[in-house]
């Protein structure tokens, strides 16, 4: 068990991953994963065993890998899993390394996820590690923009950005924000408006056709009601009752304890 | 190793990343690399908390896996502080929580697994249902901990662990594979005595130490008895001292006496009979020659009447010669041994030593006498009080033969004082106690002398054979029964429950129940007091009789009287007198409540019992009866009296509550507790309120101060003085009240008490408590309503001394060193300037007795010279360098005793001096003390004080005896004069010829 053994099953992996047969990449990754917990010079050890830093290439490697496959079987958990092991390569020994070429493409894979995932903070957390030279690579810089559109509510640009994707992997996360857009502005509507007309709706929405629009609310939103032509929202209004503050009996309250409080002294 | 440096982890999310990988051996990694790092990324980890614990929970997982997991998540939680949450994840850990891991972390685990297993195998105990079952696992990690303890030599650790535990099995293992299982043994005494709060388990533990004890090689048969006595098994005691008593050697049967006289120290009278009636018998018909001898008035003729029992035995081995000398010879010690254990012994050395050894101020009672007005009844009483206390014990009454005139205005109960206070003077007197008070006894139906005097005396009578009144009993009861006179009564119940202490005899209570249910009011307190002590200790099912009597009388004497008797009965019994302690302190009679003070403290003495504590300080702010609230702050003091130094700081707010009753409460529980000790904190606590607004309050801090300071020289503290001068203020003061001059007159008896000879103390020297003790103090406290109960101080009242004895029981000369500066410890100075302007009179008295007592130190000097020179002669050869670098020292030590003051100042102050057996040796004194290697004599168990048994080193050579002897070379001037005076005085019926010989 060596490094040429595992560099091997690499080329394995990598064959594999051209041909797009992902069923076969995930179980040689898993078996990497497994081989790589043996080099004692990874994180969180670094032990700085002689082949300390071609281990440590392979693994990053193998990791970048791993996301990029994450990304293309459309698994936002193993993203997440693979992107945090690869972390440490980039962070802890970014110094001992060569540069990686994929490394910003992947930060910014995953500024889109968290902005996908709406974790707005964590999405902050991670820029505000980035460096100033980071912040002008395409990638990346698609990404803030992508977020400060997002921000200001021009949901339009955000979709129109789509076409502007700097790498082929980032086509997933922007369907999947264009969704999230989606979402974001139906709760809007909902608090904005009593009914809107199907048309209306459909337009806010950002659907092309009437059908979609239907199998949407369907989906995603079965308290709304489509009646006469137009979307209800009144019942989701009414599920969450508004709480008036009883004002009026606090005041009285308050004042004769005032009252009192000035006969006791 | 730069890069190594630089290439630190920054964050534990890969790792926590990887944890949700699917293969698991990945996992498997995640997790050993996380607790590698917990410490540092725990606040990383804990957001992941609940993925590892599902970790921990999955089945499939593998069982090291799983364990891993428990183990990261419970450093988790101990770092998130959820100590809890954490110990239960450790024990899931099993084997991977590692107890020897020096660690913080394990450390806090460690004692937290512990108390979680003490509080449930305490609380299993106690519930005594099974279902409590403690997890196995907690219990595998304490014994795991207890293991290691045993192995790394910590044995102190691993037996108190065991102990707290309840694990008697791993406590035996400790002490057993310990490297001094002597050592451990006694540590393991001492814990249970002092830490195990739960009665009935501290038995199980000494129980099992006696069993330890009796499987080493050589057993240590003093240590066993110790703990049998603890355990209440008369008869295992009794047992080995037969086996000892059987044995060849000369020395086992020494080491028995030492046995019996430690036994004896610990003043518990039915313990003490049950011992001596399970010895067997000598195997051959003894009756013509013992029965005789014992009861045989010519044997106490023939000599001095201590030595009766000895020249008995040897009449008796003389007489049997025919008989088998190994029966003879145990016949021989067993009549001896009897003699100790009925306390006869040490009764007789103790009065022969405190009247040899008397040095009481008589100067200091005559300014009293002469300061107190003649029309102040109380005053006048309270200095024949401290009279009486003055001389406990020593049989010295010339204070009362020389002021016949003045001691007539005593009237009615004044009178009946002055008649018990003889018993307190001649306290221990056992053989002529009977004929001393004969005059002043009723005289069967004739009626002639005053109901008072005659109640009195039957008071005497009880005070003289406290705790040992076989002999005077039936007197007492047919006097009890023949009498209709309340105040006679009073005096015979008072009597009665002194000399049946704690026997519980069934037909003595009935005879004082008669008495109660006459329901008059003098005689039934007394009856109910008296009920109590026949029963202490008893927890009899007759205190709920004497709770339902104190319903109905509507006597508030009678009840007070029962409350206390009550209280009495239910002595040392902890828990179990818990039922009853409720019942009394929730009634709606303030005075069953105030009883109930008592019960919890007399229940509770000497444990200093948490739970207890906390109940008295509520009562004590809370209740409405200043009666109530008093006595739950003085009985405080009966509960720490074991460990003193607490009481200063427990009472110390109470001491300055705006309620005088609290103030006096709090000033006699530090009296109480700390009697003896001269504690630096209780003097300072009592000072300020010895100055008190209040004179009750005043009166109890000095009554308090007195009890602290007895023994106490100003050498070693100079309040002492400051204190003593106060007194003399107080007492000649003419602005003064009445209560504090009272107070002051008792304070300066007590602090003089027993001829300077005894102190106050309620512990005996292996923290065993002295029931007749406690007792004593816990009636004299209740002097606040009768004065007549102050005599009971007297019970409390133990000699400082150190008593070498031989074989025969006799006193040889012998002598041993004592480490310290002479001035540390000797007597005060007695008075000898008059401070008032009616000095007249006083020069004459002043010169006689200084010129006595130049006397006698000249004549002891004498003799100590003497008998220098005779032991020098004798161990001349054997003396070598350390003897004669010790002999300057020595003399000058006997210089510094004997010399007038201005030579004291010339010379420099000796660190040590040597003493002479039988020797004052002052509590404090006792570490000082030293035997001498060379001796003659060699103690058979290394005490240094009380009774010491000497082995005698040439047994062939002839022995001096000194104390036998003493009193007729060296007390003859005291005697004689003290005869002299009786004649003087003779025309009254005070006198009586017996009493100026020696005992």
């Amino acid at each position: 068990m060596d490094l040429k053994e595992v560099s091997q099953q690499f080329e394995r992996f990598k064959a594999a991953f051209v041909k797009n047969d992902f069923d076969t990449c995930a179980n040689l990754l898993s078996q990497l994963k497994v081989l790589l917990t043996k080099f004692r010079s990874l994180p969180p050890l670094f032990e700085n065993t002689p082949n300390a830093v071609n281990e440590l290439l392979l693994a990053r490697e193998i990791y970048e890998h791993a996301v990029v496959l994450s990304v293309k079987i459309e698994d936002q958990d193993a993203f997440e899993r693979d992107f945090f092991q690869l972390k440490p390569y980039y962070t802890d020994v970014g110094s001992r390394l060569p540069p990686s070429k994929q490394e910003y493409l992947i930060l910014g894979l995953n500024l889109l996820r968290l902005l996908v995932q709406n974790r707005i903070a964590e999405f902050h957390t991670e820029l505000e590690l980035l460096s100033a030279t980071a912040l002008e690579n395409p990638c990346i810089k698609h990404a803030v923009e992508l977020e400060q559109s997002f921000m200001e509510g021009a949901y339009n640009r955000v979709l129109t950005a789509r076409q502007t994707a700097p790498h082929e992997t980032y086509v997933y996360f922007m369907d999947l924000l264009a969704k999230t857009v989606r979402d974001e502005i139906a709760g809007c509507s909902e608090k904005a408006y009593d009914y809107l007309s199907i048309n209306d709706a459909r337009q806010m929405l950002l659907f092309s056709s009437d059908q979609e629009l239907l199998e949407y609310v369907k989906e995603e939103h079965p308290e709304w009601e489509v009646k006469n032509g137009s979307v209800i929202f009144q019942k989701a209004k009414e599920s969450t009752p508004c709480k008036e503050i009883p004002s009026l009996q606090l005041i009285n309250q308050t004042l004769s304890y005032a009252r009192e409080l000035e006969r006791i002294v | 190793m730069a890069a190594a440096a630089a290439t630190m982890v920054s964050s534990a999310g890969g790792l926590l990343a990887m944890l949700n990988e699917s293969h698991p051996q990945l996992k498997y990694h995640a997790l050993s690399n996380l607790i590698s790092f917990v410490d540092q990324f725990w606040p990383e980890i804990s957001t992941s908390v609940p993925i590892i614990e599902s970790l921990y929970e999955d089945e499939e997982f593998g069982q090291h896996q799983r364990q891993l997991a428990a183990l990261l998540v419970s450093k988790v939680f101990y770092y998130l502080g959820e100590l809890n949450d954490s110990l239960s994840y450790a024990l899931g850990a099993g084997p991977l929580f590692d107890v020897s891991e020096d660690s913080d972390y394990v450390h806090t685990l460690l004692s937290k697994a512990i108390d979680e297993y003490v509080s449930l195998r305490s609380k299993a105990a106690e519930s005594s249902d099974e279902s409590a079952k403690v997890d196995p696992r907690l219990e595998a990690i304490v014994e795991r901990m207890l293991d290691k303890c045993i192995v790394d030599g910590k044995y102190q650790q691993a037996t108190g662990i065991a102990i707290e535990c309840r694990r008697l099995d791993k406590l035996e293992e400790a002490i057993t594979r310990s490297d001094n299982v002597l050592r451990t043994l006694a540590y393991c005494v001492n814990a249970s005595i002092s830490f195990v709060y739960h009665r009935e388990y501290r038995q199980e533990v000494l129980r099992l130490i006696v069993k330890v004890y009796e499987k080493l090689p050589s057993p240590d048969y003093w240590s066993i008895c110790q703990g049998l006595m603890f355990l209440f098994e008369a008869e295992s005691v009794a047992n080995i001292l037969e086996k000892l008593l059987r044995s060849e050697r000369n020395e086992d049967a020494l080491l028995a006496f030492q046995i019996a006289f430690d036994l004896v120290e610990n003043e518990h009278q039915a313990f003490l009979l049950n011992v001596r009636d399970n010895l067997s018998a000598p195997k051959y018909p003894p009756s013509e020659s013992v029965q005789p001898g014992s009861s045989n008035p010519p044997t106490a003729q023939n000599e001095n009447s201590t030595a009766s029992e000895d020249v008995q035995m040897t009449n008796e081995s003389s007489a049997v010669h025919d008989a088998d000398p190994k029966e003879v010879m145990y016949a021989e010690r067993l009549t001896k041994i009897k003699g100790i254990l009925s306390g006869e012994t040490s009764i007789q050395l103790t009065l022969q030593f405190l009247f040899s050894h008397n040095k009481s101020d008589l100067l200091i009672l005559k300014t009293i006498k002469q300061s107190v007005e003649m029309r102040n009844s109380v005053c006048h009483s309270a200095t024949i009080y401290a009279n009486a206390i003055m001389h406990a014990g020593t049989t010295v009454d010339t204070f009362l033969r020389d002021n016949m005139d003045w001691l007539s205005r005593a009237t009615n109960w004044a009178k009946f004082s002055v008649t018990a206070g003889l018993g307190v003077i001649h306290r221990g007197h056992l053989q002529q106690g009977r004929s001393l008070m004969a005059p002043y006894l009723p005289q069967g139906g004739a009626g002639g002398g005053s109901p008072y005097s005659e109640g009195g005396a039957l008071y005497a009578l009880g005070l003289i054979h406290v705790n040992h009144g076989e002999g005077i009993k039936q007197f007492l009861r047919d006097s009890l029964c023949g009498t209709n006179v309340e105040v006679i009564q009073h005096g015979a119940c008072l009597g009665l429950g002194l000399a049946a202490l704690g026997t519980a005899d069934e037909e003595i209570y009935d005879d004082i129940k008669n008495v109660l249910y006459t329901d008059s009011a003098v005689a039934g307190e007394a009856a109910g007091i008296s009920m109590g002590l026949l029963l202490v200790g008893t927890a009899s099912e007759k205190a709920s009789e004497m709770l339902a009597y104190a319903h109905e009388t509507q006597h508030e004497k009678i009840i007070r009287g029962l409350a206390l008797g009550i209280a009495l009965t239910v002595y040392g019994m902890e828990e179990e007198a818990d039922t009853l302690i409720e019942q009394m302190t929730r009634d709606q009679d303030p005075i069953l409540r105030y009883g109930g003070m008592y019960a919890l403290a007399l229940a509770y003495a000497g444990t200093a019992n948490n739970k207890a504590i906390r109940q008295l300080l509520h009562f004590a702010v809370s209740d409405v009866s200043d009666d109530a609230r008093r006595t739950a702050v003085l009985a405080l003091g009966f509960i720490l009296y074991s460990q003193p130094q607490l009481t200063p700081r427990i009472v110390s707010l109470l001491s300055e509550s705006y309620n005088p009753h609290v103030r006096y409460g709090a000033a006699l529980a530090v009296g109480i507790s700390c009697a003896g000790t001269g504690l630096r904190e209780a003097i300072t606590l009592l000072e300020p309120l010895t100055s008190d607004v209040v004179d009750f309050v005043r009166q109890g801090a000095l009554i308090a101060m007195a009890m602290v300071m007895v023994q106490i020289n100003e050498a070693s503290d100079s309040r002492v003085g400051t204190f003593r001068r106060q007194l003399e203020k107080i007492i000649l003061g003419k602005h003064e009240d009445t209560m504090s001059k009272m107070g002051a007159i008792l304070a300066s008896g007590i602090l003089d008490a027993g001829g300077r000879n005894v102190t106050i103390r309620l512990l005996s020297k292996r923290k065993h408590d002295k029931v007749t003790a406690v007792v004593g103090l816990a009636v004299f406290s209740q002097f606040w309503y009768w004065y007549p109960l102050i005599y009971f101080v007297s019970l409390s009242f133990s000699p400082t001394a150190l008593i070498g004895l031989n074989y025969d029981l006799k006193v040889p000369k012998f002598e041993f060193l004592s480490l310290a500066k002479p001035s540390l410890f000797e007597y005060p100075k007695p008075t000898t300037v008059p401070t008032t302007t009616s000095a007249v009179k006083l020069p004459t008295a002043v010169l006689s007795t200084s010129a006595k007592a130049k006397a006698r130190a000249k004549k002891e000097a004498e003799q100590k010279a003497n008998a220098e020179k005779s032991t020098g002669a004798e161990s001349s050869s054997a003396a070598g360098n350390t003897r004669k670098g010790k002999l300057p020292s020595e003399k000058d030590g006997e210089a510094m005793q004997v010399d007038s003051p201005p030579e004291k100042k010339s010379e420099p102050e000796p660190s040590c001096e040597i003493l002479t057996n039988p020797a004052r040796v002052v509590l404090a004194q006792e570490k000082f003390i030293r035997f001498f290697r060379d001796s003659r004599y060699v103690p058979v168990k290394s005490a240094r004080s009380g009774f010491v048994l000497l082995r005698d080193l040439l047994p062939n050579e002839p022995e001096v005896l000194s104390l036998t002897d003493s009193p007729t070379s060296t007390s003859s001037p005291a005697g004689g004069s003290a005869a002299a005076a009786g004649q003087q005085s003779s025309s009254s019926a005070m006198a009586s010829d017996d009493e100026s010989q020696p005992p």
